[in-house]
């Protein structure tokens, strides 16, 4: 997934250690989670052994689109479901090409409520061994971290996922509703994104009532230190514009009264000064209540009084001014490239931007297209659509992405809990994301769909997609541990 | 470039027209039409061989040539082929005169730009005749000025000519870029070969000399003078970050301010002697509110409306004052990422009295931000805080001995064309001989429509009775230049 967004918060209390630390003195507030959500202390480090062997599998298993198989991958994780017990028609290797196959796994309840299904993508962004300074394709342990592509984004979800499944198998757990797995293939880019694959040809191997997507660390620390958990609720549509201005170009001896550069100038100006409507969701609404109660002074003022029914215009100004802020407001348009010209004594024939906008739940890219077109009020400005692919196409999408529907109960009293038990203290603060995750397909398919991970992450380090990316060891066991109760708590009723 | 509708006399008629500086009717005609096959022959020979910068050379279009006029009869020390670089040598030819005065010095330059085989309908390197042009790289920039400065010359000795001063023809390397403009080079290690009173430079962009409409001349252009070049780069820097979270300062934006602001600025009118004295001819020969207005900006100080209208034509606007303008963009480093850097080249032509510094804090003050930087961009490239100091050279003085000759030869060969003092808004090699304190002015006498100036491009090419009536007309102006 993309970087994730860091909101600046008051910084809590530092003395917050994640209890299943190794190192950890301060005693565990695990007593709000039954003994069986809990699980036994034996299971637990073996869970984490087990944890550790499947993440470094996947890791040494080389997803890349390039050279890469995501089915070898794929594969290596049925053999150790159906080693572990699983029917055969519960362990299925599904996908429309040879290297980009997709697991799906079922782990059976009692059918009290619809499934929930858990999704985690196999593939990995490219990284080269010269780059590095470890081999990124081999799990190496290293002053307190893990180093390897996708140790962070997102084999360590996926061994966390496979693990927790695996681990129930082994104790006999019998959920309240079917447990469903599905890894998959592409959400890094390439031609077969296994979760749109596996909705339009699959949809009955993974309907569920809502989706987890661990894509994503939930919980931000500093220094290691826990702040606070994120839970991933919506998202905005990412949306790439083309402008383009063309002209005839001739000497630059003898300028004309019109010009490709100024013109499109002017526009970037336009786009640069508008502001998209203010317009709050179930999720961002519920982001600056519980916001507001852990911060302080004028923010926290700010941040209720635009949370309320009718927003105070400029309590809506000043929170703007953080950026952070001001993305969860409104559908956000900036421009993030130029071209132009062909040499430095020609007119120029054209000058083109690109303009990169987020577009709030409940909007398409086509309607920002129209807004862009009345924005910038110039005619030879045209705007195009680039697709993820960089085709360059008249017209956007159509395609809205879902209002978010209120936060489900059944997802976030049990996360509470879990939370509260595992980070005594840590707030879970629903967000919304900037977009770019396999969520974005699960939604437009219409199943809620929540961020949830255990893995914390500094948010001075974040290296997702970069040279030597890595997760503490410790956050790693701890979103281990964190995953397989959370999982417990959700369907135990 | 600037068409004017006046009345015009068909070029067919040229060939047969003599002048005062003529010997006979009938003489002449013949050896026009000798002179045209020698024209034709050399603008053939210069062609193709190739001179490009990158693969060509222009040393072997000098040898080709020194060894026309030794075979002509030229003294050996009076046809000097030398240059600092084996590829980029020049060529110096003296045709001796009666000393009376000081030397007349003729500059043509013998490189091109580069030309693709594969851009082009014919093969650039190639002169390839077809509907009425002549086609090839150099065809008009300059290789049909070089083979007609040539043929005036050879065409002179074959007749035993004598003019009252020495006529020395210098054609050289490196005017369109490279290493080693042959003019500057030859001023700095070999003045005393070149010097000279004045110096007629057959290069130019207004058409050469002469804009037609369809073949209709419509005025001959006398550059007396012209504007400086200058680049500049302008940039601004961001810390960037994820395109999702917008900052309120963007590289993009403030980029985009700063070029408005551009845009909507005009540099002051400022009018010299030369484009004075334009706008005043060009009067004469318009009508209406044009006319009213082109006498009404002569005036100090000008009248503002009248400004203002003339400024919407980009030729005459070019006369009146520095023009900046921005020709190419650049920023941004991914579609998802908040640009960290935003350029824009800016390029000016600047009017004599003024250095590029000056344009260059003239350029800070209008852009009004501290943080768009501006630096200068030398022609090779490199990247410096400041500009040159050095001003743009005042024009050159419209010396009689000049414009007179040119007046009564340009009326003999198309009459009723006005002759008009112009200001150059491009740079040529002219700048490095008023540098040197040689009043320069360019004089050529090649009809090219104003809508088909495409010297630097592909399918260059001339129309085939211009450049015979080129020949002919440059011939009998050298001729009247030298007859007293």
């Amino acid at each position: 997934m993309g970087a994730p967004h860091l909101h600046l918060i008051a910084t809590l209390p530092a003395a917050l250690i994640a209890c299943a630390a190794a190192s950890s003195s301060l005693p565990c507030k695990a007593s709000s989670l039954s003994a069986a959500e809990r699980g036994s202390a034996a299971g637990d480090a073996a869970a984490d052994a087990l944890a550790h062997d499947i993440f470094k599998q996947l890791i040494e298993i080389n997803t890349t689109n390039s050279v890469g198989n995501v089915t070898t991958a794929a594969a290596a994780m049925a053999q150790r479901f159906l080693a572990a017990g699983f029917a055969p028609a519960d362990v299925v290797i599904a996908g429309p090409e040879e290297r980009k196959k997709n697991l799906v796994v079922r782990l059976r309840g009692t059918g009290r409520h619809k499934p929930v299904l858990l999704i985690g993508h196999l593939d990995v962004v490219e990284a080269r061994r010269e780059d590095w300074s470890t081999d990124p394709f081999e799990l190496i342990e290293k002053d307190g971290y893990f180093y390897g592509r996708g140790s962070a984004d997102m084999k360590d979800g996926d061994a966390i996922m496979a693990t927790a499944l695996l681990r129930m198998k082994q104790e006999g757990y019998r959920p309240s509703r079917d447990i469903v797995l599905a890894l998959t293939a592409d959400e890094e880019g390439g031609c077969c994104n296994g979760p749109q694959w596996l909705l339009s040809h699959r949809r009955d191997l993974i309907d569920a009532g809502f989706v987890l997507n661990h894509d994503g660390a939930s919980v931000i620390s500093e220094h290691g230190v826990p702040q606070i958990f994120r839970l991933a609720a919506t998202q905005k549509i990412y949306a790439d514009y083309q402008l383009t201005v063309s002209n005839p170009g001739g000497h630059s001896s003898l300028p004309r009264p019109d010009n490709a550069i100024y013109q499109l100038a002017a526009g970037l100006l336009r786009v640069g000064h508008y502001q998209f409507p203010f317009e709050l969701n179930t999720v961002t609404r519920a982001y600056f209540e519980r916001m507001a109660a852990i911060s302080t002074g004028d923010t926290a003022a700010d941040m209720r009084a635009v949370a309320r029914a009718t927003p105070d215009p400029q309590a809506m100004e000043r929170l703007a001014h953080e950026p952070s802020y001001g993305s969860l407001m409104r559908t956000t348009c900036v421009a993030t490239r130029l071209d132009g010209g062909h040499a430095n004594n020609a007119l120029p024939q054209r000058a083109q931007a690109v303009v990169n906008c987020r577009i709030l739940p409940g909007h398409s890219p086509e309607e920002v297209r129209g807004d862009l077109l009345r924005i910038i009020d110039d005619p030879q400005v045209a705007v195009h659509f680039i697709a993820d692919n960089g085709e360059i196409s008249d017209t956007a999408p159509e395609r809205r992405g879902f209002p978010p529907p209120p936060l489900m109960p059944e997802v976030v009293q049990p996360l509470e809990r879990v939370v509260a038990a595992t980070w005594p203290g840590i707030p879970v603060i629903p967000v919304m994301i900037a977009g770019a995750s396999d969520a974005v397909h699960t939604s437009a398919a219409g199943l809620p769909t929540y961020g949830v991970s255990g893995i914390a992450v500094d948010r001075d380090d974040v290296r997702m997609h970069g040279r030597d990316e890595r997760v503490r060891v410790a956050s790693f066991y701890t979103g281990n541990r964190f995953f397989y109760r959370y999982l417990k708590a959700l369907t135990a009723h | 470039m600037h068409v004017r509708l006046i009345a015009a006399i068909a070029t067919g008629v040229l060939a047969t027209l003599g002048t005062a500086a003529a010997p006979s009717a009938d003489r002449a005609t013949r050896s026009d039409g000798a002179a045209d096959r020698l024209a034709h022959d050399l603008y053939r020979e210069l062609i193709e061989i190739n001179t490009t910068d990158s693969v060509g050379n222009v040393s072997t279009a000098s040898v080709a040539l020194a060894q026309r006029f030794l075979a002509a009869g030229f003294p050996a020390a009076d046809v000097m082929v030398l240059g600092p670089n084996e590829r980029k040598k020049n060529l110096v030819v003296r045709l001796h005169g009666a000393g009376k005065h000081k030397p007349v010095l003729l500059i043509g330059h013998l490189d091109v730009v580069e030309a693709r085989r594969e851009d082009w309908s014919t093969d650039p390197f190639k002169l390839v005749e077809k509907d009425g042009y002549f086609y090839g790289r150099g065809a008009l920039d300059m290789k049909a000025g070089d083979a007609i400065m040539a043929t005036a010359l050879l065409r002179m000795k074959q007749e035993g000519y004598r003019p009252s001063r020495d006529i020395v023809l210098a054609l050289t390397a490196d005017e369109e870029g490279g290493c080693c403009n042959g003019v500057e080079w030859l001023l700095r290690n070999h003045r005393e070969l070149i010097d000279a009173e004045f110096v007629l430079n057959h290069d130019g962009l207004v058409g050469y000399s002469i804009t037609s409409a369809h073949g209709v001349p419509q005025e001959f252009a006398l550059s007396a003078t012209e504007k400086m070049y200058a680049d500049y780069q302008l940039t601004v820097t961001n810390k960037g970050g994820h395109s999702s979270l917008p900052r309120p300062d963007n590289a993009i934006y403030q980029l985009s301010q700063g070029l408005i602001n551009i845009a909507r600025y005009a540099f002051p009118v400022e009018l010299n002697d030369v484009t004075r004295g334009y706008f005043e001819r060009m009067a004469a020969t318009r009508g209406g509110q044009t006319a009213a207005d082109m006498r009404a900006i002569t005036r100090t100080p000008p009248d503002a409306a009248a400004v203002g209208r003339l400024s919407r034509e980009p030729e005459l606007n070019s006369l009146m004052r520095t023009t900046c303008v921005a020709t190419r963009l650049e920023g941004g480093h991914a579609n998802n990422a908040l640009p960290q850097r935003a350029q824009a080249m800016v390029n000016c032509r600047i009017v004599p009295g003024h250095s590029k510094e000056e344009v260059r804090q003239e350029l800070i003050r209008v852009l009004n931000d501290p943080d768009i930087a501006v630096h200068y961009v030398a022609d090779d490239g490199a990247v410096t805080e400041r500009a040159p100091d050095q001003r743009a050279l005042p024009p050159s003085p419209l010396l009689p001995q000049v414009v007179k000759p040119l007046e009564s030869t340009v009326a003999a060969v198309w009459p009723g064309l006005p002759v008009v003092p112009f200001m150059n808004a491009s740079a040529t090699d002219g700048i490095y001989t008023r540098g040197a304190g040689l009043p320069t002015y360019g004089v050529a006498g090649i009809a090219v429509d104003a809508d088909d100036m495409h010297a630097h491009g592909r399918d260059e090419r001339v129309r085939v009775a211009a450049f015979y009536a080129g020949n002919q007309f440059f011939y009998r102006y050298l001729r009247a230049v030298t007859a007293h």
